[in-house]
């Protein structure tokens, strides 16, 4: 009998416990972030997203896909929805058509959903295909590949054979880098695109069909790198080609390993997005919601700071350079 | 488990109690580390949170399920062909292959206008079939030409890999119909929990706010699908001549031979098999996520082969059942959600199912061992 009573006394015990933490906790959103794959670029994102929890004192559980694509994401965001004290996602999606039924879900699940660095459907959330996210914050990525061609054109004196190595087809970032980047080169006359190839964003095989291009296209002069995998692997062919300062590599995304490169002369400029103003600027934009604002825009770009040889230093721009800790 | 028990059967009685032992534990030991898996998850989940965050819940359960639906399937044929002493690694790529195939027939015969359903059934049955072309290469080649199907079969991943992003020209095939979204996210059972909720039987009822939060979609079709798929797969192995036969290609191929088995047809059937089993995999995938990808099966190949691996089936050929695959996979499944709920990063989940992978092939080598030795002794 004694054993009853201890047990429902335990359990009158952790269900006022339970009770009273909950009466404490005066209506803060609980907010889930669920990255793409785990990089430098968005562990950055995560410290913006910490940060701005611990400055509005918000519980945030984040969760990691082990490798990129829906079939590794929705599982993971199937289990998130399923705690059920979430009141918030920020999420960015591995494709943007095929998380939009798993994001759906979530919805249906009365979690308010953000969008960062990639977005659903086509982008636009107010006309768009897919208008049920909050917002989409991210970078406006066409330009970030215009920027790319024109800071290429102008170190190479604007001639000569360039080339793109992307990621996936069917990621609207990556996408829209390697289109800007096409734009801003068929504007250019004297430059010409021999090819565009994708690695699957893994450095490995982005190093090995860049050592075949420089084999085929001996008189190339340029290569842009869509992300943190290409432009590392472009790179790293580069340097084995023993082609260090003469084929210029653009990097888009500033890991350390692209700002080691670039102070080896190896890679002529990096182009920064703001990951952490993302994540921050994530955590601010629910925030807002739960408070009741209703103006918030849509869609956000948070731009870009562009590193090269003589700015690296510079600590205006090596606070966008992706550095997690110290 | 048939060739098992008919050992135990045919033993002397007095040590056969111990034997009877040692064989429970193999068989069962998967079985009572998944509900040990559960408890600890329900226990911990609770318990970090405080008593908000339940992992026993009917939503949970619900995404388990999908969350093992290609796994499962690749691992269902997978279980065939490992019984029969062989492997198929290219199942991965023919499940994007598939995925890929079944969504353009969808848009190109919703674009001509045909009627919906018929479309949507003409681009499911197309996509199992362009697996199973390759499938059948597979079984043909290791038939017939004597090549190991660990070559061939990887030959034919990167082959399949190829064709899919030929096919899709690397992006993924979208503007799928309604009816293929609804094929993958609807379900037979729709439940609404609280004071005004309800059970529905397969309509979704047009509810918002609060219900709509309430509701649990129960057995979505492609859990339906696979079940079915399971109970056949089930069926055939363990009821019907070909079963048998497989059985004793896999422990014994020049023995089979000698008893008028058709060997090398056999072959071919099963590797056709486990290429369309992938290829229901991957009709599902495009269904689930109403769209084509040609990668939708590679990142799930290896946690297939590890659920084939933990349900028991030996690699050595002539042992194993479904069952043990299905149980394999809810393993895996169980630990991703669990440790999601738990907010432990993902990536420990490679570490267990590494040692469980390696346990279980421990365990069954072990219980070899002991019934060997009580057998000489």
């Amino acid at each position: 009998m004694s054993k009853r009573v201890l047990i429902s006394f335990f359990s009158l015990v952790v269900l006022l416990t339970t009770a009273l933490l909950a009466q404490a906790q005066v209506k803060k959103p609980k907010i889930g972030f669920l990255p793409g794959v785990v990089d430098p670029f968005y562990q950055v994102m995560e410290v913006g997203v910490n940060e701005a929890a611990a400055d509005f004192g918000l519980e945030v559980v984040t969760q990691y896909p082990q490798t990129w694509g829906p079939s590794i994401q929705t599982p993971i965001l199937d289990a998130m929805v399923a705690r059920r004290d979430l009141n918030y996602l920020i999420i960015a999606p591995t494709d943007k058509e095929q998380m939009v039924a798993p994001l759906q879900r979530a919805i249906d699940a009365g979690i308010k959903v953000i969008t960062v660095d990639t977005f659903l459907g086509d982008g636009d959330y107010v006309n768009g295909k897919v208008t049920f996210p909050i917002s989409y914050i991210g970078s406006d990525n066409v330009e970030g590949g215009r920027i790319a061609a024109r800071a290429l054109a102008k170190v190479v004196g604007n001639k000569g054979k360039v080339y793109i190595q992307n990621t996936n087809v069917g990621v609207s970032t990556t996408e829209q880098r390697g289109k800007g980047f096409k734009e801003g080169i068929a504007e250019l006359k004297g430059m010409e695109l021999v090819g565009e190839d994708y690695n699957l964003d893994d450095a490995g095989t982005a190093a090995q069909q860049t050592s075949a291009k420089l084999q085929a296209n001996p008189d190339l002069v340029g290569i842009f790198g869509v992300n943190v995998f290409s432009a590392q692997g472009a790179g790293n062919a580069v340097m084995a080609a023993g082609l260090g300062g003469k084929v210029q590599v653009i990097a888009f995304d500033a890991t350390k390993d692209a700002i080691e490169n670039l102070r080896k002369g190896v890679v002529s400029l990096v182009i920064a997005q703001k990951p952490h103003d993302m994540g921050y600027l994530a955590i601010e934009f629910a925030m807002a919601d739960a408070r009741g604002v209703t103006s918030l825009p849509r869609r956000v770009t948070t731009g870009y700071a562009v590193i090269d040889a003589k700015n690296v230093d510079d600590p205006s721009i090596a606070r966008f350079i992706y550095r997690v800790g110290k | 488990m048939a060739t098992r028990s008919q050992t135990v059967a045919a033993l002397p009685a007095r040590p056969a109690r111990q034997k009877q032992l040692v064989l429970v534990f193999s068989r069962v030991w998967a079985w009572a580390f998944l509900a040990g898996l559960i408890a600890f998850f329900a226990a911990s989940v609770s318990i970090q949170s405080h008593g908000d965050v339940n992992f026993l819940t009917i939503r949970n359960s619900q995404n388990i399920l999908m969350a093992i639906v290609p796994v499962l399937l690749m691992g269902l044929g997978q279980t065939f062909v490992v019984i029969a002493a062989g492997i198929d690694l290219s199942v991965g790529w023919i499940m994007g292959l598939s995925s890929v195939v079944s969504a353009l027939v969808n848009v190109a015969l919703i674009d001509k206008g045909i009627y919906e359903p018929l479309a949507i059934a003409i681009g499911c049955v197309a996509g199992i079939v362009a697996a199973m072309i390759p499938g059948l290469i597979n079984g043909i080649i290791i038939a017939k030409l004597r090549i190991p199907s660990f070559i061939v079969t990887l030959g034919m991943s990167f082959i399949a890999r190829g064709v899919a992003f030929l096919l899709s020209g690397g992006n993924v095939v979208g503007g799928q119909p309604q009816g293929v979204r609804d094929l993958g996210n609807e379900a037979l059972l729709y439940l609404i929990s609280g004071p005004n909720g309800g059970l529905y039987f397969l309509r979704a009822p047009k509810v918002t706010g609060e219900a709509l939060r309430q509701l649990d979609r129960i057995l979505q079709w492609p859990v339906v699908i696979t079940f079915i798929l399971l109970l056949i797969m089930l069926f055939v192995l363990h009821k019907t001549q070909f079963g048998r036969h497989i059985y004793a290609i896999g422990g014994n191929r020049e023995a089979a031979l000698r008893a008028g088995i058709p060997v090398d047809r056999h072959m071919i059937v099963l590797y056709t098999l486990s290429a369309a089993t992938a290829g229901i995999a991957g009709v599902l995938s495009t269904a689930r996520f109403s769209g084509g990808s040609s990668i939708a099966g590679d990142p799930l190949l290896l946690s297939s082969i590890a659920a084939v691996i933990i349900g028991g089936v030996s690699m050595f050929g002539g042992e194993g059942s479904v069952s043990g695959t299905l149980i394999g996979a809810l393993i895996i499944a169980v630990m991703t959600t669990g440790l999601v709920m738990l907010n432990v990063q993902p990536f420990w989940q490679y570490i267990v199912v590494g040692v469980i992978v390696i346990l279980a092939v421990l365990i069954d080598q072990a219980r070899d061992l002991i019934i060997g030795k009580m057998e000489a002794g």
